[in-house]
């Protein structure tokens, strides 16, 4: 019997997790899953420092937030594993006094990261359940640089364009026309190209001298997907 | 009381129900396919399907432990079991969708409680098979003397529901299938039920009945998984289905989304607007989009992409487009004013959408002037074809950034290299093949393409390899040519200034210079230009062995182009990437792996439990099991490889499947029926094994080249060769097992269920280990190891009874 009870005390204690407790296992995040595969913009530590990562994903996941990989959110999507957001925000080069627009806010934590750094973040969702979500969870945590708008990410937000970069975090088949017609002379564009849940392929777009060229980066799945050596 | 010689006027109809029964547990398995086909993953679907079905050995089991308690009870039991399999038919999809037992594939890497509802779901699968092979398995049983005819009775009624189940799947949904099949199981356990006992059975046959009815009317709706294609599509606004068909192919599906554009490895020097288009899903996967095409059109989507390759080397009069799915091929070629476009596709429900319920989107394409279109497997195609061709198409390979190796466990013999063999020789003397692969990385498809060309070239003896071969690299796909003649420096030219056009890279040209290779598109590394170089040297097979995954050409032996996976490079792979990302790198091969190890462990299980009560020791045990073993293995092996090669053969995969299967069953049936009046002897086994070895052994060697001698034939024709074909090793294949349940029933009755056990749960096993042999070793091993078995069948030795 004591055996019973020691075990539902243990699993009640797993399921309520402090917000003191949330914070140590985002340094925790931090040190092993990022600093650890070579992010090393402050800048961007930082901001994964700073975003609580539990409130973005749904309830039942929240004591899975901080582990090495994404999680469903619901309407097929997912919220990307913690080290793909750093790396995906480290390599746009995010600096204060710069506007970002974020194609498929999904959770909203892409671009919760995002305004830890950058002066405003635009961010387009196109589900409706996912954008009005998105939108009520910036009010509450208060996070006034990110503007939500539930619209289709093709077309782009023309009236805040250009853009110094822009994140798409919804994989996608193509690049967007109006999207690269958005980008600053000498801005950087992500996106991860592939299937939505499995395999993706990051890719960098850079815009310079008026040529697009790009660059295909790592692949992004469930789990970690670099070599060790 | 005897009970097995004091046959009722009911059980007199006992053959008759049995074969009902039968046909009604082949079109539940195959209606079970289809509706879980919609909500999960295939390879799951065929894991659970392969647990489930070893009900039939459990069956066995229970059998072989409460024979005689069961043989007292035989005249309530049967019909009891066949009304409660019928009711479990019913009810058990619906059961399945329930919150506690749903089971989702696509989460089962992330939230753990999908295991437990994998496990509900294996076993609310199960039961349905359990109860009817435990009715079937207790006739068997009693009636072990006329066995002939009762297993007759099942392998015909097993043929019938195949074809009955192609039948419905034209008239009905798949989720009313499984109602209607429990209404066949109810009927055949109410043809045998005693007059005397009838008031006894009304209840339960009335409440089966009305379940089943109830879900024949309102049929379960299975929830499809929100990471399938069709249900992440669904979530864009105001997407909408608007067309809708089930068929045996599966249900087919378009859907309308104003946001929906499908523009995959366009290039980014596309300035202008994506169309709007739909898109057409099957079973709830992604299959093509609705090309939106005028007759007015001058240039297409794809110009923009690399598939435009063959079309800037020169002019086209000609083009055959394999696989044309959606047409998006068709359309390019139609905007080129292209003026002969043949296109073959064997999907008849994506034709009959194409044809006549979608003609305003796309403009009659597929009844313009210039196109023509064939119903038909591709290799069937250009067997029997003889005109030549500017330009041989094929649909893109692998998946826009890479697979997970869903597609490891499918045949595909355009892929092979017989099959580039067989579109370079209806290729004119300037004409080219064109294939576009996705990029993947780690690099797979676009390696064993490469390679598979380079091979085709050596064994058509052109001098340079290089000469011939032209690609080019966008950001997310490569498109390879292979040409006839070598490319003349004109075409060189062509393909230089269009890449620059497009901000593509050459990878493949006459005269290449290194740094030409990645001017626009940067890859992850560089080394995968090294193996390219490697494949078109005469060093290739060094990539090959030492390479991480399987990238030697497929074969029509081994025609699994998209398994790439090589067990002996898994602890490598494990150590570098971790072991948690192995099973996303080719998923597929993998779940065949756990389902065959799933299956061994469960079917060694059932063999070895009835030996508690049975007794380990005592004789005939080991003839028993290598017999009746065999036998499962055998038959099966050899019914997987005549699909295969007939399927490639008659080029109509659901109608050669459901023939060869039909055909088969029912001439074992006959066989079965037929030896009734053989006399049972080891000499008559024997000689019954030893006869389906030696005809396993010589289509071994000789099926391939006739089916190749037929494959111009008419059709009906065609159908006759393949009847004469199947049916004799099919009528012999029919005979050892009958023949060995009498002679067991003479020599040790009570090892009878055992026997029918161990069959059913080695059958079970033999499909999963065929899939695996045939990967590894290919077919004609698969044909060899069929043979051995049936030789070991016919030399296994009793050593005392």
């Amino acid at each position: 019997m004591r055996y019973f009870l020691a075990c539902i005390v243990l699993l009640c204690g797993a399921t309520t997790a402090s917000a003191q407790d949330y914070t140590a296992q985002r340094n925790r995040m931090v040190d092993r899953q990022i600093l650890r595969r070579g992010v090393e913009d402050e800048a961007v530590l930082r901001a994964m420092r700073a975003v609580p990562r539990h409130r973005f994903v749904p309830e039942r996941y929240a004591p899975n937030a901080y582990e090495d990989r994404p999680l469903p959110i619901g309407y097929g999507q997912t919220i990307s594993q913690p080290y793909i957001v750093a790396y995906m925000t480290e390599l746009i080069r995010p600096r204060p006094g710069q506007r970002v627009l974020e194609v498929g806010a999904g959770s909203g934590y892409q671009a919760a990261v995002l305004a830890e750094i950058v002066d405003s973040v635009f961010t387009i969702e196109i589900v409706p359940e996912l954008a009005e979500a998105v939108a009520g969870r910036f009010t509450a945590l208060g996070y006034d640089k990110v503007t939500v708008k539930q619209a289709d990410g093709y077309h782009g937000w023309a009236e805040h364009a250009p853009f110094d970069a822009i994140v798409v975090t919804a994989a996608a088949e193509h690049v967007p026309p109006p999207l690269i017609e958005q980008l600053k002379e000498g801005g950087w564009m992500i996106i991860p190209v592939g299937s939505p849940f499995f395999t993706q392929t990051l890719m960098l777009i850079e815009k310079k001298d008026g040529e697009v060229r790009t660059r295909n980066l790592i692949p992004v799945r469930f789990v970690p997907f670099t070599r060790g050596n | 009381m005897n009970t097995r010689n004091a046959p009722t006027r009911a059980t007199s109809r006992l053959p008759i129900s049995v074969g009902v029964l039968s046909v009604a547990v082949i079109a539940f398995e195959l209606g079970l396919i289809q509706v879980l086909s919609t909500v999960q993953w295939y390879h799951f679907v065929y894991m659970v399907i392969s647990v489930a079905l070893l009900g039939f050995g459990a069956g066995g089991t229970l059998l072989a432990l409460a024979r005689s308690w069961m043989l007292r009870r035989f005249d309530a039991l049967v019909p009891s079991l066949m009304i409660a399999g019928g009711a479990s038919m019913a009810g058990v999809v619906a059961l399945s969708q329930t919150p506690v037992a749903r089971f989702d594939s696509y989460l089962l890497f992330v939230e753990s409680a999908q295991v437990w509802a994998l496990l509900l779901t294996y076993l609310l699968f199960f039961i349905p098979f359990f109860l009817c092979a435990l009715a079937i398995g207790l006739v068997f049983v009693q009636r072990v003397e006329q066995i002939g005819r009762y297993y007759f009775a099942n392998l015909v009624g097993s043929g019938l529901g195949g074809l009955t189940a192609l039948v419905l799947l034209w008239l009905v949904t798949p989720e009313r299938l499984p109602a209607l099949t429990g209404l066949m199981a109810v009927a055949a356990g109410l043809l045998i039920v005693p007059r005397r006992a009838r008031g006894r059975f009304l209840l339960a046959a009335t409440a089966s009945t009305a379940l089943a009815l109830v879900f024949l009317v309102r049929p379960p709706d299975p929830a499809l998984s929100p990471y399938k294609s069709l249900s992440r599509t669904l979530t864009l606004p105001d997407a909408q289905i608007v067309l809708e068909r089930s068929s045996p192919y599966g249900l087919a599906q378009v859907v309308s989304a104003p946001a929906l554009r499908f523009a995959p490895g366009l290039s980014l020097t596309y300035g202008r607007e994506i169309p709007v288009q739909q898109a057409m899903f099957n079973n709830g996967n992604w299959l093509g989009p609705i090309t939106t095409w005028t007759r007015r059109d001058t240039t297409h989507l794809l110009d923009y992409t690399t598939t435009a390759l063959p079309y800037v080397l020169q002019s086209r009069a000609s083009v055959l487009v394999l696989n044309a799915g959606t047409g998006e091929d068709v359309a390019h070629a139609a905007a080129r004013r292209v003026p002969r476009i043949v296109a073959v596709e064997p999907h008849g429900t994506v034709l009959d959408f194409l044809q006549h319920d979608l003609v305003g989107p796309t403009d009659s394409l597929f009844h313009h002037e210039a196109v023509s279109i064939h119903r038909l497997e591709p290799r069937t195609y250009l067997a029997a074809d003889t005109a030549r061709y500017d330009v041989i198409t094929l649909p893109a390979v692998g998946a826009f950034g890479g697979t997970i190796g869903l597609s490891a466990l499918q045949e595909q013999y355009l892929l092979t290299k017989e099959g580039f063999r067989a579109m370079w020789d209806r290729l004119t003397p300037r004409g080219a093949v064109s294939i576009t692969v996705w990029m993947d990385f780690l690099y797979r498809h676009t390696l064993k393409v490469l390679a598979t060309l380079a091979e085709v070239l050596d064994e058509v003896g052109v001098g340079d390899p290089s000469d011939h071969l032209a690609a080019a690299r966008s950001w997310g796909a490569i498109t390879f040519v292979l040409k006839k003649s070598p490319l003349t420096p004109a075409e060189i030219q062509n393909i230089r200034q269009f890449c620059a056009l497009r901000s593509f890279d050459p990878l493949l040209l006459p005269g290449l210079a290194r740094d030409e290779r990645h001017r626009f598109n940067q890859m992850q590394d560089d080394q995968f230009f090294t193996y390219v170089d490697l494949l078109l040297s005469p060093d290739r097979a060094t990539l090959y062995a030492a390479y991480d995954f399987a990238i030697e050409p497929a074969t029509d032996n081994r025609p699994y182009f998209a398994q790439f996976l090589r067990w002996k490079m898994l602890p490598r792979l494990a150590d570098q990437f971790g072991n948690q990302t192995m099973p996303f790198l080719e998923i597929g091969y993998l779940i065949v792996g756990v389902t065959l190890l799933q299956i061994v462990l469960a079917a060694l299980l059932l063999i070895v439990v009835p030996l508690f009560r049975l007794g380990w020791r005592g004789p005939g045990k080991t003839w028993t099991l290598v017999y009746f073993g065999g036998l499962g293995l055998g038959y099966l092996f050899v019914e997987i490889v005549l699909i295969q090669r007939f399927t490639l053969y008659l080029g109509h995969p659901l109608y050669a499947t459901a023939a060869v299967i039909a055909t088969m069953l029912v001439c074992s049936g006959a066989g079965s029926y037929a030896s009734e009046r053989l006399t049972v002897d080891r000499a008559t086994l024997r000689r019954a094994a030893g006869a389906v070895a030696l005809f396993i052994l010589v289509y071994a060697g000789v099926l391939t080249p006739l089916l190749k001698a037929g494959i111009a034939l008419p059709l009906p024709l065609k159908a006759a060769f393949a009847f004469v074909l199947i049916a004799p090793p099919a009528f012999v294949m029919g005979m050892p097992f009958p023949l060995g349940l009498r002679y067991l029933g003479e020599k040790s009755e009570r090892q009878v269920p055992w026997a029918w056990g161990i069959n059913g749960c080695l059958s079970v096993v033999s499909t999963a280990l065929a899939a695996l042999l045939a990967v590894e070793g290919g077919f004609v091993m698969v044909m060899l190891l069929a043979a051995a078995a049936y030789a070991m069948v016919a030399l296994v030795q009793a050593r005392r009874w």
